[in-house]
């Protein structure tokens, strides 16, 4: 009797799911010409804290709410926004920023330079935010217009900072409530957030800079699937999926895929296991610990293919993890890949032989076996994975997948491979995976990677001018004799640049000559302004 | 009208029989089969073909392929021996606990309360969050799975023999024994077991559609195994994702499969009931 409930119960599931899949569509939700629906808060969900820049919100996007003291431009330069013009001295210790007059929050009280201060001096404070605040030392108000930034070492990437973070109202900020209450200076003001479904933001008539076209703009936080049949259903005016959507066709919209900056690569612990822990995570390993395992592994995976499948043919191979189109990328450090008996040269020649016949190599009794570990919410990251692992034994290297939470994978970034997503206008974004402190503080550098050369370029570079820096922060990857890439110590296997998908309804123009390069964690909103809607919306 | 009559019901007996007996022998032998075909599918020879994406079923690819143009029919047939294979081993676990645990009942009346308490806290949590809890807390994996499927399904079987066991020690024959001085294990073992054989094995074989539906629930769910591991819960979480861009043949094959495996053994389970307990070959 009760199995015959259970197999009444799987029976009407799958008729569930069938009929699912046929009555998919339907209702949708109205939309108006003058406002926006977007499911396309593209990178992690919904933000778990709220709006707050302070705690994270958008510091890599446009933050809607707040607005920044800079702003980047198409061509990766900066220009002012909040500020009205901004110098550092000579060596890259102390920034002075000239912030615009009569600028409103939505709660009609002045942002003056005391908010700037108090803002920055928080994030330093509270340190609850992923910014790499490491160099900051504290922000004063010298009078209403004026804020001094301190450094406590040379870094001309603070300047990027000035683009990141949304500045908040010292008077009435309160680092509990803010988040679900945001009060700024940006484009849009908050009206409402209704949890785990949407944010709901009204333009800012007291905006400073040039007024977006659309009175209201929702964020829907549906993801993946969702998004693909939140545009299926017409509900919403672009949605992102995706990049195994990205091949699919929906009535009335286009797919656009945008250029980002966003590469996925996987860490190599460079160091050996001593039974050294870091927060109950174990520490190194120590077949990766061989330079022979990582570089065999860098010349024999064929990247061209992963960009072809595991990306969906929209990828681009990548070797050190700094995109092509960023101003620092080193063509130096490509190399030929995919190339098998040189990646079984290298191993042999290093020692490691398959004595037993399982068609893995091992040495001194050690068999060369990884463990890779995936977001599973990642699509892509799972197929580079699962992709990796089966070019891998093409040449004796035995690489088992594992998709778990972040949580489970934080136990694992020092001591078995990981596939992360990075990438960055701000070339800092660098000394975070390689400088070999950035370890030590937590901040980054998952493998242990210690090289006093390539951290000497780092601090170099830092002591920069920004637009000068650019030739010696391309030297992490290969400067002739070392370096993080596969021809030095092949310090990670990168593997390939992605492109975000956006379905964008005709009626849309989201203006891709105006959009800013993501980075990873980016969003599509760099150029809300400039979006325009050139016909009514199709009903 | 007598001969015919008379005639008639051997014959209708004789037939029951070997309809059972041929019922049991084709649902064990399609059993053994996926289990076989899919030992010999190792799980990295599944491999990506990213150039047959999402193709619908051909006789190349009975069920189609999936996203990243892997065979679903392989898939679906390693994933099924996995499901049988962890409803074998979470079954027999089942079982042994449940014995285990009638046995701890049988010895006194505190024990016997403690064994009833135990079984009512276990029926009081729904079975999904305990066996998601217990395999998170075994480290999850498909030894996660398995403890925590063989944790959660012991109940039934515990009260069944429970019952019986009891009856039994009430009954002339055991006192009897009693009175000559047997030992209580010899009791067990001479009198006791041989009775509630049938019911361990019947119970033990009606346990595995239990255990391989939720084993199907709980990855489905996202527990114990990674995403890209060919179980047949996950192969259907995956396919709901695909249902919007019309790729019906990712939910339905498998669905249906899982389906059928699950109903052999249920056949397969209520035959060997009627072979073993003729009682209830009269219902």
């Amino acid at each position: 009797m009760d199995n015959k409930i259970i197999i009444g119960i799987a029976a009407v599931a799958i008729i569930a799911i069938i009929a699912g899949a046929v009555f998919m569509g339907g209702s949708s939700t109205q939309r108006t010409d003058d406002s926006l629906v977007v499911a396309a808060y593209s990178h992690g969900g919904e933000p778990e804290s709220g709006f707050d820049p302070i705690l994270g919100w958008n510091y890599l996007a446009e933050p809607l709410i707040q607005s920044t003291l800079l702003k980047m431009t198409p061509n990766m330069t900066y220009k002012n926004d909040l500020a009205t013009s901004w110098e550092a001295n000579d060596n890259f210790t102390e920034y002075t920023v000239k912030i615009r007059d009569g600028v409103k929050f939505t709660d009609n009280t002045t942002l003056d330079a005391e908010d700037v201060a108090f803002t920055y001096n928080t994030v330093k404070n509270n340190g609850t935010s992923d910014l790499d605040f490491g160099s900051f030392e504290n922000a004063t108000a010298k009078d209403n217009n004026t804020v001094v930034f301190e450094l406590n070492t040379p870094d001309s990437t603070f300047v990027d900072k000035f683009a990141y973070l949304g500045i908040v109202p010292s008077d009435s900020y309160n680092n509990e409530t803010y988040g679900s209450h945001p009060v700024g200076s940006g484009p849009y003001k908050f009206v409402q957030w209704d949890k785990g479904q949407q944010v709901i933001l009204e333009k800012n008539p007291d905006y400073y800079g040039k007024q977006p076209e659309f009175n209201k703009l929702t964020i829907l936080f549906a993801q993946n699937e969702a998004a693909f049949n939140a545009a299926k259903n017409k509900e919403v005016d672009v949605a992102a999926v995706p990049l195994a959507f990205a091949n699919e066709t929906v009535n009335g919209y286009d797919m656009k895929l945008l250029d980002t900056i966003d590469v996925r690569g996987v860490s190599f612990p460079m160091t050996n296991n001593t039974g050294e822990k870091v927060e109950d995570a174990p520490v190194g390993n120590n077949i990766t610990a061989d330079k022979a395992i990582r570089e065999a592994l860098n010349y024999g995976i064929n990247r061209s293919q992963i960009a072809e499948g595991a990306l969906n043919g929209i990828g681009v191979p990548n070797y050190d993890g700094v995109a092509h189109s960023l101003p620092w990328a080193n063509p130096e450090a490509t190399i030929q890949d995919g190339d098998v008996e040189k990646a079984k040269q290298i191993l042999s020649d290093a020692g490691w032989n398959d004595t037993n016949g399982d068609g893995i190599v091992e040495k001194d009794g050690q068999k060369a076996s990884l463990n890779i570990y995936y977001s599973a919410s990642a699509p892509e990251r799972q197929a580079i994975a699962v992709m990796i692992g089966e070019q891998a034994k093409e040449f004796g290297i035995e690489v088992n997948a594992t998709g778990a939470e972040w949580d489970e994978i934080y136990k694992h970034e020092y001591s078995d491979l990981v596939v992360w997503g990075y990438g960055s206008t701000d070339p800092s974004d660098m000394k975070g995976k390689y400088y070999s402190e950035s370890f030590v503080e937590g901040t980054g550098n998952p493998g242990h990677y210690n090289n006093s050369v390539v951290d000497g370029h780092i601090k170099a570079a830092m002591a920069m001018d920004r637009n000068s820096s650019f030739a010696e922060w391309s030297k992490v990857s290969w400067d002739g004799s070392t370096g993080i890439s596969p021809k030095g110590d092949a310090a990670w296997l990168w593997a390939g640049e992605i492109r975000y998908g956006y379905f964008v309804d005709n009626s849309l123009d989201i203006s891709p000559s105006t959009a800013l390069l993501q980075p990873h964690g980016g969003d599509i909103f760099s150029n809300i302004y400039d979006w325009h809607r050139v016909s009514s919306i199709e009903k | 009208m007598v001969n015919s009559k008379k005639s008639y019901n051997p014959l209708s007996r004789m037939n029951l029989r070997q309809k059972t007996l041929l019922t049991i022998g084709l649902s064990v032998l399609i059993l053994v089969l996926v289990v076989i075909s899919s030992l010999f599918i190792n799980s990295s020879d599944i491999t990506t073909n990213f150039k047959i994406m999402n193709q619908p079923p051909s006789f190349e690819h009975l069920f189609g392929t999936d996203w990243m143009g892997r065979d679903m029919f392989t898939r679906t047939l390693k994933g099924l021996g996995l499901s049988v294979q962890i409803g074998a081993g979470a079954s027999i676990l089942s079982s042994i606990i449940a014995i285990a645990m009638a046995l701890m009942g049988s010895i006194n009346k505190y024990l016997d309360s403690l064994m009833s308490w135990l079984i009512d806290l276990f029926l009081s949590i729904p079975h999904i969050l305990l066996i998601i809890l217990i395999s998170i807390g075994l480290g999850g994996g498909a030894f996660g799975v398995t403890m925590g499927v063989a944790f959660t399904h012991w109940t039934t079987l515990a009260r069944v023999l429970r019952a019986d066991i009891k009856q039994i020690n009430t009954s002339d024959y055991v006192k009897l024994s009693e009175r000559f001085g047997k030992s209580r294990l010899w009791i067990a073992r001479h009198h006791i077991l041989p009775l509630i054989v049938t019911q361990i094995i019947v119970g033990t074989i009606l346990i595995f559609p239990h255990a391989i539906m939720h084993e199907a629930s709980v990855t489905f769910l996202g527990f114990g195994l990674s995403p890209h591991e060919p179980a047949i819960g996950i192969i259907l979480s995956e396919s709901m994702k695909y249902l919007a861009t019309g790729d019906w043949w990712l939910a339905l094959f498998p669905g249906l499969a899982l389906l059928i495996l699950v109903l052999l053994f249920d056949i397969a389970g209520e035959n060997i009931k009627k072979l073993l307990d003729p009682t209830s070959a009269n219902e």
